[in-house]
């Protein structure tokens, strides 16, 4: 199941072998366990999500495997939260931090290993234990299923505590010799950064996961709606309708949480933007500025929940000011991203066709973020599917861009040997059309269901558009996801026949981080007795030497040796 | 590809041998292992020793704990600030004694970690083992707490005030009950062949003991004040 081959078999305590292979403790093998465990998550994910827009188009349609699914609301509901949960925990959370970022991080800082591999391994073994427990909660009874699905998300949230500790400390104390840190590649940075912003908002989750557990089980009344609801003035009661403590407890986690899928995902971006334009990123000490930036305002649109009690009316204008206030590090960010790619010489792979097709998605993503932010616009004009529309676009498609160029970009470090790139091309254009065809018309459909100022002759009008958008949405959903077999029949087509192309290069791709100085796939113990110290920066790319790039590892004296 | 299963069975005895030990087997530190030998003289040498991970480590878990517990905190002043269903806990007189227990066990396991920097190992384990039997009655003070309130009919579901007064003291038992375990473990595991040496054990577990101690007071004020 989990590295890099099939050989364990074949030797003789060949069971105790594939156990102590299964349960390793080594940073690779979790990464590449967390990605597998990634990839089975968001293709469950995604088939529940044609399910979804399948019953959203025609409800009286019974799903194939579901009957119970049409005369069942709640059902319908837990399918929405399985697909959610599957989505954000274990493809989003999970692979451009955990999985990426497990594999890499020691290879790309110069060390054999996280600094507690132990506690990775539990780490590990605890997501997917919330992964079986937030499934097993999906065929339960409502009520016992909510109960799972609490104490699921609690070990998730232990889980990525434990793997945030791994990362802060791995990233301050076991950097090689000559990696300071500026020298660091920005996606190390964006791990960095990453984890220090999950160690303080899986806490969160966790206190308020804890708490609607007692609600739920011991009888305390941590959210009650009753109470809460008596002691407000008369005009608020309308709105507060629900157990506001939790929503907010609950979104201050999750508020974050998107820029916890967002930072490694903005790291994976400016890596394969500067190596495929064979250029240094532009203004990388901004880059990394901008990145802490994200952490803080993300983390402070979070933190001032925190303080807000009731409903303060100046509450929704600092919330729009400091969301707002986040298009500043993201406009620093893509100000480089294009900057680096100007006048670049240009490789278009298949990892940098993603990595501009996640700028792409997140510039249209955000900019309808824009009109989120601002709480009079958003109540007067927007509705679900605008948001659904938005936050897809850039929370799960881009970042599901950058994870799958960044997959393309690393596979061979990890199995030796490179995805097709004919293929790549084919799924990476179907795919890039398909999201903008399902997730764009999904904005018109939110802004046509907001027309109650139309007359009455133009308001069915607008229905009728309604219903034959929302179809054309499902078709392409569909389409979208089918397209996707493309992309597992390359992923495992390539596996398989890598024996028969020979030994993969130890830099396919001219790269100059660390992990390219080793063999691929990148030996066990790393940097088998090899030298590593750093002597520059992660970037320098220089066209006009002859050798058109300076690997981080190799001293000057080497490095005018390599050059004729 | 004989290249291919000679780094399969690397893999193999590197797991068998490193995989297998639990808690403590850590490898070295990257990069400082093998490589000085090889690759010119120009390589910065940073000179850290490979325990500072454990200190790095512990002051990045003191700040996620501490946020677990800020935002049950701002729960706490929330909850109380909006709602009309509060009825504030009267802190029993018994918690004070449980607090002069605790502190006096911050100031015991100082003088063992004193004892131990002058090699005296048995005013090390003598101060240690106090230091635990101290957390030990604290809990104990603490479950006492907790049987006297329930005596009063005061329990977790009563009200809000009780709920949060319940919460506080049970999730800090929880992590001192960690606190207890590590110094079990200090005192009770050899380090002869380990990398890290009981002062440095003694001295990771000391931050977090401290930690909780000062957590403690903390919650005390909020339950105390926050009534």
């Amino acid at each position: 199941m989990v590295s890099y081959d099939d050989g364990a078999n074949s030797h003789p305590s060949s069971q105790t072998a594939f156990l102590s292979r299964v349960f390793s403790t080594h940073h690779k093998t979790i990464g590449l366990q967390y990605l597998w465990l990634a990839l089975g998550s968001v293709l469950v994910g995604m088939v529940l999500s044609a399910l979804l827009r399948v019953h959203a188009s025609w409800p009286d349609t019974a799903i194939p495997f579901l009957a119970g699914i049409d005369n069942a609301p709640e059902k319908y509901a837990a399918m929405r939260l399985l697909h959610g949960s599957l989505m954000v925990f274990f493809v989003l959370t999970a692979a451009p931090q955990m999985g990426f970022g497990n594999f890499l991080l020691p290879l790309q800082i110069g060390a054999s290993e996280m600094a507690f591999p132990s506690l990775n391994r539990l780490s590990f073994w605890m997501t997917f234990a919330s992964l079986a427990g937030m499934i097993s909660a999906f065929f339960l009874r409502a009520d016992s299923g909510v109960n799972v699905w609490l104490a699921s998300a609690s070990v998730f949230c232990l889980a990525a505590l434990f793997s945030a500790w791994n990362f802060t400390t791995t990233t301050i104390e076991l950097r090689a010799p000559g990696m300071t840190l500026p020298r660091m590649p920005v996606t190390v940075w964006a791990w960095f950064i990453n984890a220090i912003l999950s160690m303080l908002i899986f806490s969160v989750l966790l206190a308020g996961c804890c708490a609607v557990l007692s609600d739920r089980l011991l009888g305390s009344d941590f959210f009650s709606t009753s109470a809460f609801l008596a002691n407000q003035p008369q005009n608020l009661v309308r709105q507060a309708s629900l157990p506001i403590l939790w929503q907010r407890l609950f979104w201050y986690f999750a508020q974050a949480e998107v820029y916890v899928a967002m930072l490694p995902c903005f790291g994976f971006t400016t890596h394969l933007v500067a190596t495929f334009s064979r250029k240094p990123v532009w203004k990388e000490r901004l880059v990394v500025l901008a990145l802490c930036g994200v952490g803080v305002v993300g983390f402070c649109v979070w933190g001032y929940h925190m303080f807000a009690t009731g409903m303060n009316p100046y509450a929704p204008l600092v919330f729009s000011v400091l969301a707002s206030s986040l298009a500043v590090p993201a406009a620093f960010l893509l100000a480089s991203w294009l900057g680096t790619l100007w006048n670049g010489r240009l490789r278009l792979t298949t990892a940098m066709l993603f990595a501009i097709g996640f700028i792409s998605l997140f510039v249209a993503g955000g900019l309808s973020g824009l009109f989120l932010a601002r709480h009079d616009l958003a109540k007067a004009s927007v509705s679900e599917d605008f948001v659904i529309g938005h936050f897809h676009l850039v929370m799960g498609v881009a970042a599901t861009f950058a994870i799958l160029g960044a997959l393309f970009f690393w596979f061979p470090k990890m199995f030796g040997c490179r995805l097709n790139e004919t293929l790549g091309k084919a799924h990476f254009w179907m795919t890039f059309a398909g999201v903008y065809a399902i997730f764009m018309p999904m904005h018109w459909l939110g802004l046509l269901t907001q027309s109650r100022l139309f007359a009455e002759q133009q308001r069915m009008a607008l229905a009728a558009a309604g219903a034959s958008i929302r179809t054309f949405v499902t078709v392409a959903t569909i389409l979208t996801v089918s397209a996707q077999g493309l992309f597992v029949f390359n992923f495992f087509h390539s596996l398989l026949s890598r024996k028969r192309n020979g030994v993969e290069q130890a830099n396919p791709w001219a790269a100059t981080t660390l992990e390219w100085s080793v063999a691929s796939p990148a030996p066990e113990d790393n940097f088998t007795g090899a030298a590593t110290a750093v002597y520059r920066g992660a970037y320098e790319f220089h066209a006009e030497a002859g050798n058109d790039f300076a690997p981080q590892h190799l001293s000057p004296e080497q490095l005018t040796q390599k050059r004729p | 590809m004989p290249s291919a299963t000679s780094t399969n069975e690397i893999e193999l005895i590197v797991e068998r041998t490193g995989g297998g030990g639990g808690g403590g087997s850590l490898p070295p530190a990257g990069g400082n292992g093998g490589g000085d030998g090889a690759g010119g003289g120009k390589k910065p040498d940073k000179g850290q020793p490979a325990s500072k991970r454990y200190f790095t480590g512990m002051a990045v878990a003191i700040v996620s704990i501490l946020m677990f517990f800020m935002a049950l905190a701002s729960a706490f002043l929330v909850r109380k600030g909006t709602s009309g269903d509060w009825v504030p806990v009267r802190i029993p007189t018994l918690l004070w004694f449980n607090t002069a227990v605790l502190l006096v066990s911050s100031g015991t396991l100082e003088l063992a970690r004193k004892r131990l920097a002058k090699g005296d190992g048995a005013g090390f384990k003598t101060y240690w083992m106090l230091t635990t039997i101290l957390g030990v009655a604290f809990l104990i003070g603490q479950l006492l707490a907790w049987r006297q309130l329930a005596q009063q009919g005061i329990y977790l579901a009563s009200n809000p005030g009780s709920s949060f007064f319940y919460i506080f003291t049970g999730a800090h038992a929880l992590h001192l009950i960690g606190g207890i375990a590590a110094l079990g473990y200090v005192a009770r595991k050899n380090f002869s062949e380990a990398n890290v040496t009981r002062p440095v054990a003694a001295e990771v577990t000391s931050y977090y003991w401290h930690f909780l101690d000062a957590l403690w007071l903390f919650l005390l004020a909020l339950l105390y004040l926050g009534k």
